[in-house]
């Protein structure tokens, strides 16, 4: 579909390493990891579908306004998440929750935003820098890209320590690459040079617009035009998300500028909740992908080199574990008071919050009890 | 336990669906998000899993049916312990991965709805506040009125703060009422409208007059002379000796009052006194002009009929009833009027009315409604025979168009002699009276 | 210690000062660096505090309000320029969307305290888009503080007091006053960025107005005077919050109140101030609040500014209705 001969592949969808010139240097990275963190992708992948679905019953049970899916993208979504070191800041937008969990969220944390008691309200500091989900489209990548040129500024990247210098993760989707406001993310990193990449997670859908609309060529040529060198990937291929990623963020955090990902995937359920794929896109089309899924063929290759049933057994128990814990944790969840919606508007002191907020309550203790 | 599952929005807003089809039926075991009903919303077709795992009982819609959001659709009845798992689906349905493989026995289910359709806002009745409540409210948001008029100094000096709204305010300008000597019978001193109408009722002379206290003597004797002699013989004179007969009228005044109003308003009358009596002084002389024998002398011989009119003005001073009169009153326009008028009861009030002033009047008008009272029946000044009482000019109600409503309106009475005015001319003459009061365009004639 | 001073000078000198005290200020807008700023209000800090501190940026609104937002983020207090109140709208979203909402989207994990600084208002015959009022789309934003300092001397602390705020202020340089000079007492912080204030007694009736419109009601006052008339003028400097206080004391003292604004009228700040005080000053109040502002049409050519604008005419043409109640 939109694979090109510049995707790169390192695990091919029948779960076999692809083996190069140009994966080669890739390769060496993914030789490098060690058994556990090979589990550990597939675990993250396999329990996130999991907890996805979960959600989704929920939604449909009245339990959440609204569940937004990444079945399908898992893939994209881990590899680069493991890819980014502790000291990076990640600027998601509003569908990577497995990167959230490898950073340190609580996913919790995403389920109170889609049940209404927040707007995300979890402090980065304390969620592995992992930063809240920005819903207008696209806004999320001048952020980043400023935070990027904040950690040039002060000395936060490129000193020659890997394990210190920071650099910046941010991901969009094809839509996003439409809005200005990543062009001029764009811009700004690149006349900066700041240390940021940006990883497009292109699922080939905007809701209902197929990719085809937002561009007319491959996206990760985009990036070029603003002098931001770029890969297009495989985006279920956990490998390649991981391997480009780490790479890119390295070369990012000493000096080298920004750069950008493409990942090839394919958004396999709805836009949200609210969405009915079935009038705008083909079964064929699903089909396609579903034959490409990311965790099938991960498990065929983690078998291949040996891994046993007792593994599979014991991440698909944590992942009905998960399902089930957020099954009963959604209930405990109360409502915020109302007193809550002037807390935190401002930093300092604000006479018409004060004002408001103790009108409010001299007008909600008015009202006689149990009448509501 | 009986669980009941309502109707989710699933879509952001949505207030309905109709059942498509059923996936279960009374007496099915289900586990946890197992799917149960199709259904189709405005935007889609939607599977809703189960809430909980138990026993179906009963089914609340057929299918085709249309439901509210919120309405339950489903009764199950709950088991406990561990739920049978349900085998994954094949994926077909894109989206709708409904994978049911099951949880752990989950307690209640969604009795809190997260998305109530669109109806947020718009219950049926209004929540019940206690007593009391809006002072909880009003409270502090308000920054001036009762509490923090103490601290507004007025440019008048007085320490009492002036609480009016802008239409009581208006009112009291055009009843010519100083809000300042107002006091205020509203919330919180406020002042209301029917303290600026009463103020305008009263005669400056009866506000503030506190009451003595009781004299120690037993009695006091003043002795008859001067004026009060004065007046006592001319009112012999003309009590008993002419016959008194006096005749009423009720009158919807409020055109005069609002030609009153716009008199003040004009650069003509700018500085000029302007009240009803002068409508009632203008008045007086044209239905003279209608009905001539009330201007009239009686001596035994003849009738003196005057072709004009010294107007007389019944004025009390502090040494007692005087009467002086405006020489030749139809003479004048009702500005110059006006100005004579006032010339003449502030003349009176310093005391210094000549007798010149007060000879040889012909008819006169006495101003019962600065008393404050509605009518009364006045005794004719000797040598004339008509006197015009003017009453207090209230808001009364009146029917206008079959309809009670509020105007102002006054009781205009006259006495006369009926040796030479019978009771047709009298009526004639307080009636042209009255229609001036309703109609002072009358007086264009 | 007092000196005389340019309104964009003392800007400047407050911003020297800020970047000084704070390692984390910066400045960010297009051609603030090396050109000086088109107005010269960042002259010499380029040179002075070099080009990491002070940043010429592409010419990009939303980019250089975005990036702002995300060097808060790192910690710094950037300073943006926009260059021209009316290109502010391509930076819109990201103020109104982001910056406003980050503090209470983060409850209280973050804090955004940028800077928007934004030349506004007319009187210098400008081309289209030069000469815009759009505070209220700012004022009307929960999340923001929106002030504008009508003196050289309100100018050079309430920069400072903008970059010091936690929260993100937008903070509307009144450019037809750049060029005026004022005393400035370097030694004397006397009050708040929000706070407003009586800068003429009078007793029969308030005029209240921001910015370059504070002049403009000291001169109808100065002509009033010689009529007789003893207008009082309220400087609002802050348009959110608003600070009543010493306004609703003027009212209750003068009972009548004229807002004047160089903003179309509809649905604007003085709109705003009409109402309150109507609601909290009702029985001090001899007359309806009156508003004297710009047309409800485009800032008009240059040509026509002098009709659009209100002058000293229209402030007491209004007051002469108050008055007539």
């Amino acid at each position: 579909m939109s694979y090109t001969e510049a995707t790169l592949q390192l695990l091919s969808p029948e779960g076999t390493l692809v083996e190069s010139d140009a994966t080669a240097p890739y390769l060496e990275r993914i030789a490098a990891l060690s058994d556990d963190q090979l589990r550990d992708f597939h675990r993250q992948m396999v329990v996130i579908r999991r907890f996805d679905i979960e959600a989704g019953n929920l939604q449909r049970q009245g339990q959440l306004a609204l569940w937004i899916p990444s079945l399908g993208q898992e893939a994209a979504q881990v590899g680069s998440g493991y890819a980014a070191r502790a000291q990076d800041h990640v600027f998601p937008a509003y569908r990577e929750h497995v990167v959230g969990r490898i950073r340190g969220l609580d996913p919790m944390r995403i389920i109170e935003l889609l049940r209404g008691l927040s707007h995300g309200g979890w402090d980065p500091a304390q969620t592995g820098n992992f930063h809240l989900y920005t819903l207008v489209i696209g806004s999320q990548s001048l952020h980043a890209t400023g935070y990027a040129m904040g950690l040039t500024l002060d000395g936060g990247t490129n000193t020659g320590d890997l394990e210190k210098d920071a650099a910046v993760l941010a991901y969009f989707g094809d839509g996003a690459t439409s809005q200005g406001d990543v062009s001029e993310a764009f811009v700004f990193s690149a006349s900066y040079q700041a240390p940021i990449v940006y990883v497009l997670q292109n699922n080939h859908w905007a809701i209902s617009v197929p990719v085809e609309r937002q561009s007319r060529t491959p996206l990760y040529l985009r990036s070029q035009g603003f002098g931001i060198p770029s890969t297009q990937i495989d985006g279920n291929d956990v490998l390649a998300a991981y391997a480009v990623t780490a790479q890119y963020l390295d070369e990012a955090r000493s000096g080298q500028g920004p750069r950008f990902v493409e990942a090839l995937t394919y958004r396999m359920g709805a836009h949200t909740t609210s969405d009915d794929p079935t009038k705008y896109r083909e079964h064929e089309d699903v089909q396609f992908w579903a034959q490409r899924d990311p965790i099938t063929r991960f498990e065929t290759f983690l078998r291949a080199r040996g891994e046993g049933e007792a593994f599979f057994a014991e991440v698909a128990t944590e992942a009905e574990d998960l399902a089930a814990d957020l099954r009963a944790r959604i209930f405990e969840l109360g409502d915020p008071p109302s007193s809550k919606m002037f807390d935190h508007v401002y930093r300092d002191p604000h006479p018409l919050m004060d004002e408001q907020r103790a009108w409010l309550a001299a007008y909600e203790s008015s009202f006689e009890e149990g009448t509501d | 336990m009986a669980q009941e599952f309502p109707l989710p929005d699933v879509g952001e807003g949505l207030t309905e669906a109709e059942i498509v089809s059923w996936k279960v039926k009374p007496g099915d075991t289900v586990s946890v998000n197992q799917v149960l009903v199709e259904i189709e919303t405005a935007k889609s077709l939607v599977e809703l899993p189960s809430p909980f795992a138990g026993t179906v009982t009963e089914l609340l819609f057929d299918e085709g049916a249309t439901v509210e959001v919120g309405a339950p659709i489903i009764r199950v009845d709950s088991a406990g312990g561990t739920i049978e798992l349900q085998a994954p689906r094949d994926a077909d349905t894109v989206g709708e991965l409904a994978d049911p493989a099951a949880t752990a026995a989950s307690e209640s289910s969604g009795s809190v709805l997260v998305g109530y359709g669109s109806k947020g806002g718009h219950g049926a009745t209004r929540r019940r506040r206690r007593p009391g409540a809006i002072a909880a409210t009003a409270e502090g948001t308000t920054a001036d009125g009762a509490k923090a008029s103490a601290r507004r100094p007025t440019t008048t000096g007085s320490p009492m703060p002036i609480i009016a709204k802008p239409p009581i305010r208006k009112l009291a300008k055009d009843l010519d009422v100083d809000l300042a000597t107002v006091t205020g019978t509203g919330l919180g001193g406020e002042i209301t409208r029917d303290d600026v109408v009463r103020a305008a009722e009263q005669a400056s002379v009866f506000r503030n007059i506190e009451t003595p206290a009781w004299p120690e003597e037993r009695e006091e004797r003043i002795p008859v002379k001067g004026v009060r002699k004065a007046i006592a013989t001319a009112m012999v004179a003309s009590a008993f000796t002419a016959p008194h007969v006096s005749v009423f009228t009720d009158v919807n005044a409020t055109r005069t009052m609002e030609f009153v109003r716009r008199l003040k308003d004009s650069p003509q009358f700018a500085g000029i006194r302007v009240s009803p009596l002068l409508v009632m002084a203008k008045a007086v002389i044209w239905a003279v002009q209608r009905n001539p024998t009330v201007n009239s002398t009686w001596t035994d011989k003849e009738i003196v009929v005057h072709h004009y009119v010294n107007l007389g003005i019944a004025a009390a001073t502090p040494r007692g009833l005087i009467v002086p009169n405006v020489k030749d009153a139809q003479k004048l326009s009702l500005r110059e009027l006006a100005m004579a008028l006032e010339q003449l009861t502030a003349t009176a009030r310093e005391g210094k009315s000549t007798p010149a002033n007060m000879a040889n009047g012909t008819i006169t008008i006495t101003n019962l409604g600065s008393f404050g009272m509605d009518t009364g029946t006045p005794i004719l000044n000797p040598g004339e025979v008509g006197i015009v009482a003017l009453g207090a000019i209230k808001q009364k109600p009146w029917v206008v168009d079959g309809e009670v409503r509020p105007a102002w309106v006054t009781t205009v009475s006259a006495a006369f002699d009926h040796r030479v005015v019978d009771g047709d001319v009298a009526s004639r003459f307080t009636a042209d009276l009255a229609a001036v009061l309703e109609e002072p365009a009358l007086l264009l004639d | 210690m007092a000196e005389t001073l340019t309104m964009a000078k003392a800007i400047n000198e407050g911003l020297r000062t800020a970047l000084a005290a704070d390692d984390r200020v910066l400045l960010m807008g297009e051609d603030i660096g090396t050109l000086g700023g088109v107005f010269r209000v960042t002259e010499g800090l380029k040179a002075e505090f070099g080009e990491n501190r002070v940043l010429d940026t592409p010419l990009a609104e939303s980019g250089i309000v975005g990036t702002a937002i995300g060097l808060a983020m790192r910690g710094f207090r950037p300073v943006c320029e926009i260059q021209f109140d009316g290109f502010i709208f391509p930076g819109f979203d990201q103020i109104t969307s982001q910056l406003a909402k980050l503090t209470f989207r983060h409850e209280g994990s973050m804090s955004f305290p940028v800077v928007i600084r934004v030349p506004y208002g007319g009187h210098i015959g400008a081309v289209e888009h030069h000469q815009e009022s759009p505070e209220a789309y700012f004022a009307h934003t929960p999340g923001l503080r929106v002030v504008s300092p009508a003196t050289a001397h309100d100018a050079y602390w309430m920069i400072q007091q903008a970059i010091a705020s936690d929260d993100p202020v937008l903070f509307f340089e009144p450019k037809s006053r750049y060029w005026q000079k004022g005393e400035v007492d370097r030694a004397a912080q006397d009050v708040g960025m929000h706070a407003s204030r009586v800068v003429r007694e009078g007793t029969d009736a308030t005029l209240v107005g921001h910015g370059a419109m504070v002049s403009v009601l000291l001169s109808a006052a100065e002509i009033a005077a010689e009529e007789g008339t003893s207008l009082e003028v309220v400087d609002l400097r802050s348009l959110s919050p608003i600070d009543y206080g010493p306004l609703l004391a003027s009212v209750q003292k003068t009972g009548r109140l004229v807002v004047a604004q160089e903003a179309p009228g509809n649905a604007s700040v003085g709109s705003e101030i009409a109402a309150t005080i109507a609601e909290r000053a009702f029985y001090s109040l001899q007359a309806p609040v009156l508003r004297v502002s710009g047309f409800d049409v485009p800032f008009p050519p240059a040509k026509l500014e002098a009709a659009y604008l209100p002058d000293a005419d229209r402030v007491l043409e209004a007051v002469d209705r108050a008055l007539a109640y």
